[in-house]
C-alpha cells in the first residue's frame, strides 16, 4: 500500500449520517475473517485467505464457475481468487476490483497485541492488515456477496480480483501474474484499486476529528533499483593506494547527492498542483500554482517557487524522478584495500522513463565509466498513467461531495507504487479509490499497530458499494 | 603480513643472485608440507588454523618430536583459532631460548573473485599460486620444516629452539594466538628474541627465473601500530520514495572524501632515518637522492618538503614517511526501499610510532569536520609498537648470510607499515626482527588481495637462507 495523499488545508465538514444496515454484521465477519488469517509471506498462507472469502461468495449465492481460485504451482501458498458478477450490457466493458490479500511481516513480539487477533479498542480496529488492504478487500468481497444476495442486475459484468504479493518484492506477484497469465479474466473497462483516499485533521472523527481530504490515485512512480559497483585490486592496507574502491564509489554517491533529475508534470501532478496548491494557500501553496501554471518559466526564471516546493519532501518527489542511496556494501576484511565497493540506490521514476533511460542518466551524472551501474530485479513495467477521465472522476467527486460535503476530491500521482502499475501497463486503466480515510500519523500501515477508525471502515464500505453501483449500474 | 618495504629500482650489477644451493634432498618434503599447509584453509570464516596445527605437529611428530615436545593450545570459545608450540631443547643452561614464530591465518579469498581457487596450490610461470603462498605460510612451512631437520638430523645446538604457529594476526577483534600466549602462556615462548615476518627482499620487478633481481633486503626493525576506527553515521531514515536531503549514507562518503584528501605530516625515527639513508644511497638517482634528504634534512626545510611529495608517488615510501587511515570497510542501509538510518564504515589507520589511538581518533574527527560522524576505536587496542633495539648478535648473523646469498644487495633495516604479531611479543619484554631471505615484487604479490603469489625461487633459497639464519644463532 502507499500512503493515502495528504492535504493539508483543514475544511471543517460533518460525515453524512449512516442509515441503519442489515448487512453490516456480516460484513464485520467477514473483515474478521480475512484479517485474522495470516497472509504473511514468512508464514501465511493467501491461498487459505482466498478460500475463505469464495466461502462468503459461495454462501451469498455465487455459481462455482463463477469463482476462479488461483494459484502458481511453485507458489502455492501465494494464490488468489477472481470471482465475477455478470452484467446485462453485451457492449460496455467490466469494472474490476482488485485488493491485494498479502500484509506486510509482523512479529507478536514487536505488537502491544496479538498482530493476528482483530480487537476493537477506542473507536479503532487493530491488526496486521485492518487498513492495509484488507480493509478494501473485505468491502469488496461484501459488495460482490451484496450483488449475489440482491440478484442485482447491473450493466457493467463485475469483476473482483484478490491478489498476493503486492507487499513484497521479488516475491510472486498475484496481479503480475494474472495481467500476463490471464488477460481475458480481469479485462476490464478500468480497475479500482487502493491508493487514493481520505485524511482526517489528526483526531478520530468519533472524537471530533474531520475529513479534510480525499484524493484518488490516478497514476504513480513506478520504482528500479540500480547496483552501483566498483572494483579494485586491492591489497594490504598498511600501504594505501590513490584508487581505493570506496572513495571511487563514495566520489559516485557524491554526485548522486547533488544531482536533482529535472522537473515535470503528468495531467495528475498538474491538477494535483493546482487544486492543492489553492487549497494550502500558503507560500509553498502559492509556488506549487505557480510551477503547474508555468512549468518552464517557474523554474528558469523564479527559482524561488521550485525553491518553496522542494522543501516539502513528498512534492519534491512528486515532481520529478528520484534517486537515493539505500544500501552500502563494500571490503572483505579491516586490514586490506577494498576489492570491491557497492551501493543499492532505489530511484522512484517519474512516468514515461524506461528503467534503461534511468540507468543511463546514472551513468552520466556519475561519469565515471569504472563505476558499474546495473538495474536490478525484478524490473517492473513503466507504464504512462491512466487518463483522468471524467467517466471515472465524476461519479467518485459527486460521491465525495455527498458523503463529505466542502471536501474537494483531489487526483493524485504516488510516489510508492501498488499493483496499479501491472494492470496499467496490461492496458487496464487503474485507480486508487477515496473513501477509506486514514490520520495523517500513517495509521502504523507497514509498521506497529496497524489500525482503522471503525467509522471509516463502516462508511468507506458504503461510500465503495455506491462507487460501483455508480459505474457498474 | 606487513608490506615489504623497498621500493623498485633497478641495481646495475647484482651478479649471480639467482644462483641455487646445490640439490637439496629435503626439498621434496618440503614441497609437500608447504602444500599442505597451504591448502589447509584457515580463513576465519570457513577455515580452521586448528587442523592445521594438528597437521604441522604430525609432521614434527614424524621427525622425532616427542608428544611432550609439541604442546598444542586452543581455548573452548575459539577451537578452531588453536596453534601450537614445539620445542627442541639446546645445551647450553645459560643461553636463552630462540624463538620462530609464524601465523597460520590467512585473509580471506572469495573463490568467486579469484582467477583459481585460492585453496589449491598450483606452480605456474616460475610462481606458486594461493592464498597464503607468501603470507605467512611460506615462513611457517619453512619453520617447521628447520625444526624437523633439525630433529631429524640430530645436529646439536647450544639455545634452545622454539616454534610458535599462531592464528588471529590477520583479525582484528577476533582470538589472536600470539597475544593469547604472550598472556597466559609467557614461559612456554619465552625467548631472548623472536624471528618474526616483516623483513624480507624485494625484486627490481621482475621474477629472478626472468632475469630480475632483488634490489635489497631488509630487516624489520619496529612497526607501525594498527587499529580499526569505526566511523558512522546516523539519520532517522524514512520511506525511500520520498528522499530527504539529510541521508546517511551520503554524510559518510562526503566524510570519506575528505579523508581520501587529506595526508597525514612526515615525520621520521631512528629506524626510518637509517632506511632512507641506506636505501637511497642503494637507489641513487632523483628516488635516492630525495631518500637521502629525508633522512638528512631539517623536516620544515624546503627541501626536506619537496623530498617527501616525490617520494609519497612511491605508497610504500607513503606509509613508512607518516600514519596513513584509509577506508577498507563500508556497511548501510536495511532495505533497498528505506532511506538509511546507519551507515559506517571501518578506516584502517596505521600509527606511526609515537602517538597514540586517542590522538589519531581525534585527528579523524578534526578531517570528517562533521559532529554528525562518530568515530571510535574499536576492540581490542593492541599495545603501541615500541621498537626493538639494533642489537648487532641479532643483525651480525643477517649481514653476513645476506652477504652470502644475495651478494652486492644492501641490507636495510626498516620500520613496518603493518603491525605483525611481535607488537604482543615486545610487549611482553621478547623483541622481534622481521628477518629476510624470502622476496618479493614490488606489487606486494597479492598479498591480502587477489591471486596471491610467490616466486618459486625465493621460497626455495628463503629456506635454505633462514635455515642457515636460525643455525647460527642456535649453534
Amino acid at each position: 500500500m502507499i500512503s493515502p495523499l495528504l492535504l493539508a488545508a483543514a475544511l471543517t465538514v460533518a460525515p453524512a449520517q449512516p442509515a441503519p444496515d442489515p448487512d453490516e454484521a456480516a460484513f464485520r465477519e467477514t473483515y474478521r475473517t480475512l484479517v485474522e488469517t495470516d497472509t504473511t509471506l514468512a508464514h501465511g498462507d493467501c491461498t487459505l485467505a482466498a478460500a475463505r472469502m469464495a466461502d462468503v461468495l459461495r454462501a451469498a449465492g455465487f455459481a462455482e464457475d463463477r469463482l476462479i481460485p488461483y494459484a502458481a504451482p511453485d507458489h502455492p501458498r501465494e494464490g488468489g481468487l477472481v470471482a465475477i458478477w455478470p452484467g446485462r450490457s453485451g457492449k460496455l466493458k467490466p469494472l474490476l476490483l482488485v485488493a491485494h490479500i498479502d500484509v506486510v511481516e509482523a512479529k507478536r513480539e514487536d505488537w502491544p497485541r496479538d498482530p493476528f487477533a482483530l480487537s476493537e479498542q477506542g473507536g479503532y480496529f487493530h491488526a496486521r492488515g485492518a487498513f492495509d488492504d484488507k480493509a478494501q478487500a473485505a468491502i469488496y468481497v461484501d459488495a460482490m456477496a451484496h450483488l449475489a444476495r440482491s440478484h442485482a442486475r447491473p450493466k457493467r459484468t463485475v469483476k473482483l480480483a484478490l491478489t498476493c504479493g503486492e507487499e513484497t518484492n521479488g516475491a510472486f506477484n498475484g496481479a503480475q501474474w494474472l495481467a500476463a497469465n490471464k488477460r481475458e479474466l480481469i479485462d476490464a473497462a478500468f480497475a479500482l484499486n487502493e491508493g487514493g483516499g481520505g485524511r482526517t485533521d489528526g483526531k478520530p472523527l468519533m472524537a471530533g476529528g474531520k475529513v479534510i481530504a480525499q484524493t484518488i490515485q490516478v497514476g504513480e512512480k513506478t520504482f528500479a533499483n540500480f547496483r552501483l559497483e566498483t572494483r579494485n585490486r586491492g591489497g594490504h592496507s598498511s600501504a594505501p593506494r590513490p584508487d581505493n574502491a570506496i572513495y571511487q564509489l563514495a566520489h559516485a554517491l557524491d554526485r548522486i547527492e547533488g544531482y536533482s533529475f529535472p522537473i515535470e508534470f503528468t495531467p495528475t501532478t498538474h491538477a494535483y498542483f493546482q487544486a492543492v496548491g489553492t487549497a494550502r494557500g500558503d507560500g509553498v501553496g502559492k509556488a506549487m500554482v505557480a510551477l503547474a501554471a508555468d512549468p518552464p518559466n517557474a523554474v528558469q526564471t523564479d527559482k524561488t517557487a521550485l525553491w518553496q516546493v522542494d522543501t516539502d519532501a513528498f512534492l519534491h518527489s512528486n515532481i520529478r524522478t528520484t534517486c537515493v542511496a539505500t544500501m552500502l556494501d563494500a571490503g572483505h576484511a579491516p586490514n586490506a584495500l577494498p576489492q570491491r565497493a557497492r551501493a543499492t540506490v532505489n530511484c522512484r521514476i517519474f512516468p514515461g522513463h524506461s528503467v534503461d533511460a534511468i540507468g543511463h542518466e546514472l551513468e552520466r551524472v556519475i561519469g565515471d565509466p569504472e563505476v558499474g551501474v546495473t538495474a536490478l530485479p525484478p524490473l517492473r513495467p513503466t507504464p504512462p498513467p491512466p487518463p483522468l477521465d471524467p467517466a471515472v472522476l465524476d461519479p467518485a467527486r459527486r460521491l465525495v461531495a455527498k458523503y463529505w460535503p466542502g471536501v474537494a476530491l483531489v487526483p493524485a500521482m504516488a510516489n510508492g507504487y501498488t499493483d496499479a502499475t501491472f494492470l496499467t501497463a496490461a492496458g487496464i486503466p487503474t485507480y486508487g479509490v477515496p473513501g477509506l480515510w486514514g490520520d495523517p500519523d500513517g495509521n502504523g500501515v507497514h509498521g506497529l499497530d496497524e489500525r482503522i477508525e471503525v467509522r471509516s471502515l463502516l462508511t468507506g464500505r458504503r461510500f465503495l458499494n455506491d462507487l460501483i453501483r455508480a459505474y457498474a449500474f | 603480513m606487513i608490506a615489504r618495504i623497498l621500493a623498485g629500482t633497478a641495481l646495475a650489477a647484482v651478479a649471480s643472485q639467482t644462483a641455487l644451493a646445490a640439490e637439496d634432498p629435503g626439498e621434496a618434503a618440503f614441497r609437500a608440507t608447504y602444500k599442505e599447509l597451504v591448502e589447509t584453509n584457515t580463513t576465519l570464516s570457513s577455515g580452521s588454523c586448528t587442523l592445521a596445527a594438528q597437521r604441522m605437529g604430525a609432521h614434527l611428530k614424524a621427525a622425532g618430536f616427542a608428544d611432550d615436545q609439541i604442546v598444542y593450545y586452543a581455548t573452548p570459545e575459539h577451537p578452531k583459532e588453536g596453534g601450537l608450540v614445539a620445542i627442541l631443547p639446546g645445551t647450553s643452561p645459560k643461553e636463552k631460548p630462540i624463538l620462530l614464530l609464524a601465523h597460520l591465518d590467512v585473509v580471506e579469498a572469495k573463490r568467486a573473485d579469484w582467477t583459481r581457487d585460492p585453496f589449491t596450490l598450483i606452480e605456474e610461470g616460475g610462481y606458486f599460486w594461493a592464498r597464503g603462498t607468501l603470507d605467512d605460510k611460506a615462513m611457517a612451512s619453512v619453520w617447521v620444516d628447520t625444526m624437523a631437520r633439525l630433529k631429524a638430523g640430530k645436529v646439536k645446538l647450544k639455545r634452545t629452539l622454539k616454534l610458535a604457529l599462531t592464528c588471529g594476526e590477520e583479525t582484528s577483534g577476533a582470538f589472536n594466538g600470539a597475544q593469547w600466549l604472550a598472556a597466559n602462556k609467557r614461559d612456554l615462548i619465552d625467548a631472548e628474541f623472536a624471528l618474526n615476518e616483516g623483513g624480507g627482499g624485494r625484486t627490481d620487478g621482475k621474477a629472478l627465473a626472468e632475469g630480475g633481481h632483488i634490489v635489497a633486503m631488509s630487516v624489520q626493525v619496529g612497526e607501525k601500530a594498527a587499529m580499526d576506527y569505526r566511523v558512522e553515521t546516523r539519520n532517522p531514515g524514512g520511506h525511500s520514495s520520498i528522499p530527504v536531503k539529510d541521508n546517511a549514507i551520503y554524510e559518510l562518503s562526503d566524510a570519506l572524501l575528505r579523508l581520501r584528501d587529506y595526508d597525514f605530516p612526515a615525520e621520521l625515527n631512528d629506524t626510518t632515518r637509517a632506511f632512507f639513508g641506506k636505501a637511497g644511497a642503494v637507489y641513487g638517482g632523483t628516488v635516492g637522492q630525495a631518500m637521502q634528504t629525508v633522512a638528512s634534512a631539517k623536516p620544515d626545510s624546503d627541501g626536506f618538503k619537496q623530498a617527501v611529495a616525490l617520494l609519497d608517488h612511491d605508497r610504500s615510501f607513503h606509509s613508512t614517511l607518516r600514519t596513513t587511515c584509509v577506508a577498507t570497510m563500508l556497511s548501510g542501509g536495511h532495505a533497498t526501499n528505506a532511506l538509511p538510518q546507519r551507515a559506517g564504515a571501518i578506516v584502517n589507520c596505521r600509527i606511526f610510532p609515537g602517538h597514540s589511538f586517542e590522538e589519531v581518533r581525534a585527528d579523524l574527527s578534526k578531517i570528517f569536520a562533521d559532529p554528525g560522524v562518530t568515530v571510535t576505536t574499536t576492540e581490542p587496542d593492541h599495545p603501541i609498537a615500541k621498537a626493538p633495539p639494533m642489537d648487532p648478535q641479532v643483525i651480525r648473523p643477517i649481514e653476513a648470510l645476506t652477504a652470502k646469498y644475495f651478494p652486492g644487495v644492501p641490507l636495510v633495516p626498516t620500520m613496518s607499515t603493518g603491525a605483525t604479531d611481535g607488537i604482543y611479543l615486545e610487549a611482553k619484554g621478547i623483541p622481534t626482527y622481521g628477518v629476510p631471505g624470502i622476496w618479493a615484487n614490488p606489487d606486494l604479490n597479492g598479498i591480502h588481495g587477489l591471486n596471491e603469489h610467490l616466486e618459486v625461487a625465493s621460497l626455495i633459497k628463503g629456506r635454505a637462507f633462514l635455515y642457515d639464519l636460525v643455525l647460527a644463532y642456535a649453534k
